[in-house]
């Protein structure tokens, strides 16, 4: 019956589809050539196209192209021109001058000017606009003293003097004032955009696509690439089925692709698989709170159960590495002697007894006065490699006497038992800002529900270290601050961090000069993107061809 | 009739009231709120808490629950469904975008899999008991049986990844915009086929299966003898006599079928692509947009109430003895 079915279908629906990707071809292309469309997966529609209200990569990917930051990133995430050619910083570190770059203009030919920036700052802060993120880098904003010096020149100020704040105008996505002023902020500016960046929006199609065009009048040096098409995919296996028919450039892959397919002669000859690490890690959070896990000698001892090599091999083939503490080997402020705990559960079961953690009654597991040693770990739902760390944990745990207990959430549940000091530990990942100041995550001020240590971790020489280390203009001296403040954290093990995984991500052999940045992979630095080119003879999703 | 009609309808809004108060309460009864998921998606980077009490402020989280019901009901009776926390875009503008895609989606399968299974139903309750009825129940089940994500993946890998015939994904083609109007038709009519053949096959076992046992019923009764004792053509037997009284069960399942219509398939809709009701839902209730939940679920009450109705209709239609009973009441 299927099969009479879908014989009927064919008879009905089907023409010959679009051909097989094309092949890398013997035609010189060494040299950057202009035109072509690039075609980009989204893994979900954004949300909006109003920069300021962005809150998912998503959102940032297209944003990127559209619009123009006051600062840039470069290749290693350190701070590069952007709408400003030059800023100085005042000797408090409280003044920020602004020089802007007086040939940028709008997609809509209007001249960047300082009261365009001044506008978006204030939209930034409104707590009205809803964008906790950006607003977030910009709390301390002393908004009465920022002013306008002419049209090409701003002084933004601030209440106290932070060295991470330099980044944070990165999140300043420029917005004509003439343009957004009018109509609703938030809601009249999800399908429309006038921005700076090198590219215009033709369109846009809820939960389908977005076209862009390369503006031909752009104030930088132009991408190569006439237009960018981004097509929302949401699931994975389709998105690669996508990729294999040449339906789009470029996507992410998961780790089980990436060992399946990636050795594929057939796909290797169109196909780049590329891996790289981004400015994340994963951890497990321990509630600093709870009785048993305060002390810091239980968590290292837990710590020691942890058969990072085996994860990483087994779990990751390969294509993950250890963390020893707060920072990824990527950033400056990382600290490589400090060693990563090592896999030891004898050691850890020594560890254990010395402080009283007994089995007393024999029944395979630990206990200290009739209290048994058993932890609550709770883990997001879902599958794939992440969710697979707790059994294993479990698992080597119970090989030493203690029982831990896994309670799968769904993110948005999970967070909120995080936030309410309800829990014991859990197995997290953080997605970390390219300044390493870790001062949101572990200072004894920032506990939930108005800050992000949810582990409630307080020690008054890290709160120093951490406190000195973001009001340092000096990087040197920063560095050292930071490489001691790696050192504790590491020591006190507020979290047990365990693996960093590297994304993987395939991309179409027709797309040349494609590289990635230290921390931000291919996207949302400069130039980044802008650099990449087809050759002219491998052009696929042109205008349509005429077959009316 | 209309007392009838009207007495059904009176239930249906009282029912009505019940669904969205109990959505509401369930929903805020599941651990976590939109802004606990905000922080969760996330990275490390500090957030602006004055931004996100406006959040609160906005949307009534900051209110009693009793209070955040009824500001939401205001709405509702206003037809203001408020706007989603995620998007900022009005819950009505929304689920408008995405119902008619669905519902497109869903009508075809439907439609598609009545057409062809119902007549099958009927040839096998024909053939009751023989091998290849028994053979095709077999065939029926098995059908039924096979998980869609599977049969989604596997007519991907042969139509359009190995033989390049069917497009992979979406609604409509890049191109789409330039085609001319017979090409756009057509163009959108390939991008159907995969997700509706995924959709139809084990409505079409359920159509099948549900036709042949009512029909099978009907004939061991004993007016179908005594009309085959008349000497009645047995084409006739089965049409006039057997057929309309086996449609009974089948009004119940349209009435149970029709709601599905209108809330989409989670499934279908990712693997390929198609912008509907379903992923809505989905990542409505992942990011505890409750606007937008709420919204959908009124939707999905209003559609099972009108399909109730509707059956209800139907039946004392098709029945004489229904519309008799509630007179004499």
């Amino acid at each position: 019956m299927k099969r009479f079915l879908v014989l009927l279908f064919l008879a009905v629906a089907c023409t010959n589809e679009r051909p097989l990707p094309p092949v890398t071809s013997a035609v010189d292309d060494t040299k950057p050539q202009e035109g072509g469309t690039l075609v980009r997966r989204l893994d979900q529609d954004v949300s909006t196209l109003n920069p300021i209200m962005a809150n998912s990569s998503y959102d940032r990917f297209v944003d990127h192209l559209l619009f123009a930051p006051l600062i840039e990133f470069d290749e290693d995430l350190e701070p590069a021109p952007g709408i400003a050619t030059k800023w100085e910083v005042s000797d408090d570190g409280k003044q920020y001058t602004f020089h802007l770059d007086p040939d940028a203009t709008f997609s809509d030919g209007s001249p960047v000017l300082a009261r365009d920036v001044l506008f978006t700052l204030k939209k930034i802060v409104d707590p009205q606009t809803e964008a906790p993120q950006i607003a977030g880098g910009f709390d301390t904003l002393d908004l009465a003293a920022t002013h306008v010096v002419d049209d090409h020149t701003i002084v933004v100020a601030f209440r106290e003097p932070l060295a991470p704040q330099l980044m944070h105008f990165n999140d300043v996505m420029v917005l004509p004032e003439h343009v957004y002023a009018q109509g609703d902020f938030r809601r009249d500016f999800v399908s429309r955009a006038v921005g700076a960046g090198p590219y215009r929006l033709v369109r846009r199609v809820p939960g389908k696509e977005i076209l862009l065009e390369r503006r031909p009048e752009f104030w930088r040096p132009k991408p190569y690439i006439q237009r960018v098409l981004f097509e929302v995919i949401v699931d994975d296996a389709t998105a690669w089925n996508a990729m294999k028919r040449g339906d789009i450039d470029e996507t992410i892959i998961s780790t089980d692709t990436w060992l399946n397919e990636s050795r594929q002669p057939e796909l290797r000859r169109f196909i780049d698989f590329r891996r790289f690490y981004m400015l994340n890690y994963n951890y497990i959070a321990w509630n600093n709170r709870d009785p048993i896990v305060a002390d810091k000698r239980v968590r290292r001892a837990l710590a020691m159960c942890i058969d990072l090599q085996s994860i990483i091999d087994n779990l990751y083939h390969g294509t993950a590495r250890a963390m020893n503490g707060p920072f990824t080997p990527d950033q400056w402020a990382y600290n490589p002697e400090v060693p990563v705990i090592q896999y030891n559960p004898q050691e850890a079961l020594r560890s254990l007894n010395s402080l009283g953690w007994l089995d007393t009654d024999h029944d395979g597991i630990l206990d200290k006065g009739k209290q048994p040693l058993r932890i609550e770990m709770l883990a997001f739902s879902g599958s794939g490699a992440v969710n697979q760390f707790a059994p294993l944990f479990q698992s080597e745990l119970k090989k030493i006497g203690v029982k831990l207990d896994i309670l799968t959430l769904d993110p948005s549940a999970l967070v909120q038992r995080v936030l309410a000091g309800n829990y014991q530990c859990a197995y997290l990942n953080w997605t970390l800002d390219p300044d390493p100041d870790p001062f949101p995550l572990f200072d004894s001020s920032q506990f939930p529900p108005h800050g992000q240590n949810i582990v409630f971790y307080s020690n008054p020489a890290a709160d120093k270290l951490m406190d000195e280390g973001r009001h340092e203009f000096d990087h040197s001296k920063r560095k050292a601050i930071y490489r001691q403040l790696h050192a504790l954290l590491a020591d006190d093990q507020p979290y047990t961090w365990t693996v960093q995984v590297s994304l993987k991500w395939a991309v179409n052999k027709r797309l040349r000069d494609v590289k990635e940045s230290r921390g931000w992979g291919f996207f949302g630095w400069y130039p980044g993107e802008f650099t990449w080119w087809i050759p002219r003879d491998q052009r696929t999703h042109e205008a349509p061809p005429n077959r009316r | 009739m209309l007392s009838y009609v009207m007495r059904r309808l009176l239930y249906g809004v009282l029912t009505f009231f019940g669904i969205t108060l109990a959505v509401f309460v369930l929903l805020h009864s599941v651990p976590g709120d939109p802004i606990s998921f905000y922080i969760g998606s996330h990275g490390a980077s500090q957030l602006s808490h004055a931004a996100i009490d406006a959040i609160r402020h906005e949307h009534h989280l900051d209110r009693p629950l009793i209070e955040q019901y009824l500001w939401w009901l205001h709405g509702v009776l206003t037809l203001d469904f408020g706007h989603s926390i995620v998007d900022q875009q009005s819950v009505i503008e929304r689920i408008a975008d995405k119902l008619p895609n669905t519902f497109e989606l869903n009508a075809i399968a439907f439609l598609l899999s009545a057409a062809i299974g119902v007549p099958i139903g009927l040839w096998s309750a024909t053939r009751s008991g023989r091998l290849s009825e028994r053979a095709s129940a077999v065939f029926f089940f098995l059908l039924y049986s096979l998980p869609s994500f599977w049969v989604a993946l596997l007519l991907m890998q042969w139509f359009s990844v190995r033989l390049g015939v069917l497009p992979l994904f979406g609604m409509t083609s890049d191109v789409y915009l330039q085609l001319g109007p017979l090409q756009k038709l057509a163009d959108h009519a390939r991008h159907l086929v995969l997700p509706v053949v995924t959709l139809s096959y084990a409505q079409l076992a359920i159509f099948a299966r549900f036709s042949k046992s009512a029909l099978t019923e009907v004939i061991g009764q004993d007016y179908i003898t005594t009309a085959r004792a008349k000497g009645a053509a047995p084409r006739l037997v089965l049409w006039r006599h057997a057929f309309r009284n086996a449609l009974i069960p089948l009004i119940t399942l349209l009435g149970l079928v029709l709601p599905y219509l209108l809330s989409g398939s989670i499934i279908v809709e990712q693997i390929f692509q198609w912008d509907g009701i379903g992923l809505l839902y989905f990542n409505s209730i992942l990011s505890r947009d409750y606007p937008t939940v709420l919204g959908l679920a009124v939707v999905t009450a209003v559609a099972t109430l009108a399909a109730s109705l509707l059956a209800d209709v139907l039946y004392a239609l098709a029945d004489p003895r229904i519309r008799l009973e509630e007179t004499r009441k």
